[in-house]
Order: C-alpha cells, then structure tokens, then sequence
C-alpha cells in the first residue's frame, strides 16, 4: 500500500465497512439510487438522506492500467503493478478502483469478471483495502 | 449567445526560456515573462490594473507579484486553484473583467518549476487534495500520467486506438518543434523511436507524455479598441467557455464524463464555445489542443467536433494535422515537445500564428485558432478560447 487510506466525514463508513471486509455503496432515502463514492446528498432527487447497503462484490473490469514508473519511493518494490477501474454489477454508473488479485495483468480485458477481495494491511495500520479477482462469468 | 465576442484582445505575450531547472524562484519567472509581455505589447507596469494566474499551491499569486512589479493600482485580480484544466479560464475571466469595465488591462501569467521544484504527482509534491483520491492513492494511482493511461485504455477497449495512432501525434509535434526554436526538443523522433521509449503507465509510453517544465508565460488582455492603438496587431478573443461537471466516476449519471473515459468536458463546453464565436469546427484554421498527454489530443479531435467520436486515433495518424494538413495541431511542438507551462503557451503559440509571426511553423493564412484546456480529468471541468486576428 504506497499510501494509506485517508477517509473523510462522509466516506468514514465505507473504509470501517471495508475493514470489516465489507464492500457497500449509498442508497438514496430519497429515490432509492445507488452511488459511490460517499457523498452528503443524491445529485438525482437532491436528498440528504441515505442508508449504507451491501453490494454483492462484483463487477467487471472496464479499464486498467499497468503502472511502470515509480512515482513514490515505496513503489519501486511493486513495479510493475496493474490497477482496475471495475462497474459493479449494481449500476453503470458505480465505479471502484482497486489491484488485481491473483492473475497475470497479460489476462486484463474489457469486461473481465472480477469479485472483490480484501487486503489488510500488514503493518497493523489498521488500514484495508479492496482488490480484484477474475471469477467465472456468471451464467 | 454572441457573450464575450470579439470585445477583447490579446495584446502582448512574453516568455522565459524553458528549461529543466529556472534556478530562479517562481516570482522572478512571472516578473520576467510579464515584463516581456509587456514590453511585447507596448507597454510598461504603469499601464497595468489587473492580474490572474492559476495554481496548485506551487506558484506566486497575483497579490506578491503585483507589489514585487509595481503595479500601481490593482482593481481586479484572479487567484484560480486548479491546474491545467482551468488554464483558459484565466484568460477567459480577465476577458470577462475588462468587458465587465472593471479592469483595462489584465496580465495573465503561470509560472512554475514543473520540474526542479513541484513535479506533479511526484517528487515534491503529494497527491491533489480531492475527495476521490482517498479510493486510488492506496492502490498506486494518483499521478496524470496514470490517470490519462486510465481513459487511453478505455478509448482502445471502445474504439480499438492503436499505440501507432498516439505515436503518430507525438512523432508529428517533434516535427513542428525542429521548427520552434523555443522547444526543449528540437531532435526530430521516428515511430520506431516511439515505439521503443519505456513504458511510464501502459498503455502510455515516456513518449506519449509531455514534458516537465521550469518557465513562465503571460499574455496581455485588453479591450479590442486599446488593442488596436497598441503596437502588435490585436488578436481577438472570439469565444470563451468554461466548466464542468462532477468528479468523473462518482455516480454522476448526469454527466457525459460521468462514467465513460471516453468522452471529455470539452464535449459539453463545445458548442456553447462554437456558438459564441459564431464559428464552427470547419472553420479552425489552427488548433492547439492540451497535450499533456498523446491521449488527450485524441479525445479533444472527437469533443471538439473535428471527427467522429472513436475516430479520433485514426484521424489524427491521416496526416491531418502536420503544419500543411487539414488541421495543424500544436504547431509550436506542444507539451509534448515545446515545453509545458500547464496551458498558457498554447495561447501564446494561437496568438503567434494568427499575428502571422510564427516564422518557419506558421500556417499560412490562419486567421481563426482554437486553443483548449485540460480536458477535464481530475477536476471535471475544463475551459477553451477561440481567438481570431482582427482583420
């Protein structure tokens, strides 16, 4: 993890949900859409209220990268390393980042099934963070 | 919606060298390329009323470089946060300032040590403080580069852009920067030498990316009537627009940006763009199109209405926009090759072709300039002149 995670006020229940290996994303009290990431008020029906849901942990891949250059310091153990930019299955329009885990970066495709896996820091920083698999396509 | 059109003028443009490290602070950089401008214009500090830059806390703001220069009195002045995306609407407010008859005379400046002091998403400074960053930064993912990479590959996955498509905008601006004596690369590159640089982020290569700067640009803005007392031939601000939507993989489905890398800001700011110029696509004599990346000129071919949308990779291979095609772009060599002062010498370079002073790289005849932004990555919002000669 090149650098931790640094929730803000709204987003501070979605990083305790990930570090209880929990993936979730809003939902609306207003109209009932689903969004990502945390923020105050539903830009669809302008509503302030909300509740955290459970996502399934799926999704497929819709970009990638393959980083190469070290940016940071503590990079240059890990190059090089891919991240993902996954649609959940839940909405187009939810979007997560994340690595990949297990899988040869060479294997990354437009629409690659993925699940989510969590990843606790092992430094006991207290910090989680999610990753993604290749799953078998769903049926 | 005729707005802003042709009310003002670019008067002057002043330049420092380029070079990858000033050895001066910043606002040395922005006094000299002010003074330049001036100069350019005809001139002093005495005539000067107002000031705007932009920056990401690594430049001089308009209230220590007025008092460093003299400026007597300074009636309006604009300290925008943001970076390249916000780059136009520098110029585009101290247009708006001087219709407005707050100001007469506006400088606009950036001065940065892109490279020996602040370089972005790297070495000297941290990530941008952006609410979006907190999900990416633990993955790796926080720099320009990456984040270009990110949409590039989701344009190849769309549209099937090859890596000779982005080669070929980055050979073709090397060809125009031999010509620009200003450019920090003036050694002309191959395809082969293109598809040989290291990768950076894949899909994109040390070649696709643009150059980390230390310099300054200003440009001088005023009314189209004391432009033309002046001592350069006025360039007219033809058409200005800005804006922009939300962070771009937030759930915004309202936005064009919102879930699909491969439509930019530039798409929605466009037409109102076009409108207020009273102009159209064809009618682009000259487009320098932000090139912080190979991509991103792709993506600005389609959003601004040049080709279709995912054709952008092809048309730009065609030849169409070398000095002599259909569409010069970034005829002074860009980013990528002249040097990157986040935004400001693409205007500088529209104002040099349309005075007709561009000396071997000038487009014969060009009379209408597009010139863009940061086409609305990590702040979602971008911004673009359309200047013309007034003639």
């Amino acid at each position: 993890m090149m650098i931790p995670p640094e929730p803000d006020r709204d987003s501070a229940p979605w990083w305790e949900a990930v570090r209880r290996h929990e993936l979730t994303v809003q939902r609306c009290g207003g109209c009932g859409a689903l969004r990502f990431p945390a923020r105050a008020v539903c830009n669809r029906c302008r509503s302030l209220e909300y509740e955290w849901t459970p996502v399934a942990g799926t999704g497929r891949v819709y970009s990638w990268i393959v980083n190469h250059q070290v940016f940071l310091r503590p990079m240059k153990e890990l190059v090089p390393f891919p991240v993902l930019l996954v649609r959940l299955d839940e909405g187009e329009d939810l979007l997560m980042y994340g690595g990949l885990a297990g899988g040869d970066a060479a294997g990354l495709r437009d629409g690659l099934p993925v699940e989510a896996v969590f990843e606790d820091a092992p430094d006991g920083a207290g910090a989680t963070i999610v990753n993604w698999r290749p799953r078998a396509a769903a049926p | 919606m005729s707005g802003l059109r042709d009310r003002t003028a670019i008067a002057g443009v002043g330049y420092t060298p380029f070079s990858k490290d000033s050895g001066v602070s910043t606002l040395t950089l922005a006094a000299r390329a002010i003074l330049a401008a001036l100069d350019d214009a005809g001139l002093t500090v005495d005539d000067v009323d107002a000031l705007a830059t932009h920056r990401v806390g690594d430049s001089t703001p308009p209230w220590v470089v007025a008092p460093a220069l003299g400026v007597p009195e300074v009636r309006w002045y604009l300290d925008q946060f943001g970076g390249g995306s916000v780059s136009h609407s520098v110029v585009a407010q101290a247009a708006m300032a001087v219709a407005a008859g707050v100001a007469e005379t506006v400088v606009c400046y950036r001065a940065i040590n892109a490279r020996s002091e602040f370089r972005m998403g790297g070495t000297g400074r941290g990530p941008a403080p952006l609410f979006d960053v907190q999900y990416q930064a633990p993955y790796g993912y926080f720099a320009p580069p990456q984040q270009f990479a990110m949409s590039a590959r989701a344009h190849m996955n769309a549209y099937g852009t090859t890596h000779e498509q982005l080669g070929a905008i980055a050979v073709g601006q090397r060809a125009n920067a031999v010509k620009n004596a200003r450019a920090l690369k003036r050694d002309p590159i191959t395809m082969d030498d293109y598809l040989a640089s290291r990768w950076i982020a894949e899909p994109l290569r040390l070649l696709d990316c643009c150059l980390e700067t230390d310099g300054a640009c200003a440009v001088v803005v005023t009314s189209r009537e004391r432009a033309r007392d002046l001592r350069q031939p006025p360039v007219l601000v033809s058409g200005a627009a800005w804006g922009g939507g939300d962070s771009f993989f937030s759930g915004a489905g309202s936005v064009p940006s919102g879930t699909d890398l491969t439509v930019t800001e530039a798409a929605r700011i466009a037409p109102r763009l076009y409108a207020m110029a009273g102009v159209g696509p064809g009618d682009i004599d000259v487009a320098e199109l932000y090139d912080c990346f190979t991509y991103s000129v792709v993506v600005q071919l389609e959003d601004y209405g040049f080709c279709a949308k995912g054709e952008g990779g092809p048309y730009a291979a065609s030849g169409a926009l070398a000095l002599d095609g259909e569409l010069p772009v970034n005829t002074h060599g860009g980013f990528l090759s002249e040097g990157y002062v986040h935004g400001i010498n693409h205007i500088a370079e529209a104002v040099a072709q349309l005075r007709g002073t561009a000396g071997d790289r000038q487009v014969p005849g060009a009379e209408v300039a597009l010139s863009t932004a940061q086409p609305g990555y990590v702040l979602a919002g971008t911004s673009a002149l359309i200047l013309r000669s007034d003639r």
